[in-house]
């Protein structure tokens, strides 16, 4: 397999792990939604590595601008729960949100 | 050896993500991340996805996240981890080792190339073959306006409360 295709697999699947461990051990609402964004541009590269692979980069460019409109509008739903957390609770703290109701 | 500074610092920049104390600076490593994702797309062709990718989420994400960051100063801005922050370069070099047994079996596994059968343009992709998912993006953009408009709706209570 080409060289590149795997180097971009590479860094794509280290992105990713960073981002879920960012996940998995930080408390922090904002340091969370940095998690996610570190996975999405992760999985960014191994989409890319596929359309290399297939020599489809039409394809993938269609499925990736998908992906990124995807990509904002959890950001920034995420990042409004974030504020609206942070003027109830007066804390970004994910423990203190066990109580958050809609 | 351009790609292989490129996905390096891209890495670096996402470790850098964990260990960074204030979160200024991890909104602007994310950027960064963003703008050499943009250079990756640019070099591989995918310029269109290149441009979405440099002008939303380097542009458009990191406003919204130092936005939020400065509407959130006051509290959260120390680094709160089940795991202490000196860990980080060890389960990183965990991490590398899982990614190199990952590469050793695709590159062994999966068949070295395939027959080409390009589905056209991204301007056929986009507007004939997926013209579908078109109205599933507008419904997207729709959700997220609704959401965070009923995010930021202020109840009675509250008003009476101000």
């Amino acid at each position: 397999m080409n060289k590149e295709i795997l180097l971009l697999l590479s860094s794509g699947i280290l992105l990713v792990m960073t981002g879920v461990y960012m996940l998995v051990l930080y408390r922090n609402l904002l340091r969370l939604i940095i998690g996610v964004e570190v996975v999405a541009k992760g999985v960014t590269l191994v989409f890319l590595s596929a359309g290399v692979y297939r020599q489809d980069i039409g394809f993938i460019q269609s499925l990736l601008v998908t992906f990124i409109i995807v990509e904002t509008v959890l950001a920034a739903i995420m990042l409004a729960l974030a504020v609206r957390a942070q003027k109830i609770y007066r804390s970004l703290d994910i423990r203190n949100l066990s109580k958050l109701r809609g | 050896m351009l790609l292989w500074v490129l996905l390096g610092l891209m890495v670096l920049l996402s470790i850098g993500c964990c260990i960074f104390k204030d979160l200024l600076y991890v909104a602007v490593s994310l950027a960064t991340i963003s703008g050499i994702l943009a250079l990756v797309l640019f070099l591989f062709g995918a310029n269109i996805a290149g441009v979405f990718e440099l002008s939303v989420c380097a542009g458009l994400i990191t406003v919204l996240f130092i936005a939020t960051v400065s509407l959130t100063k006051d509290s959260d801005q120390k680094v709160e981890t089940r795991l202490p922050v000196y860990f980080v370069p060890l389960v990183v070099l965990i991490f590398v080792g899982i990614d190199y047994f990952v590469i050793q079996w695709v590159a062994h596994s999966v068949p070295p190339s395939v027959v080409p059968r390009p589905s056209g343009t991204f301007q056929r992709v986009f507007w004939e073959l997926r013209s579908a998912d078109i109205l599933g993006q507008i419904g997207l953009i729709g959700a997220g306006v609704f959401g965070i408009l009923s995010l930021f709706r202020v109840t009675s209570k509250e008003k009476k409360h101000e």
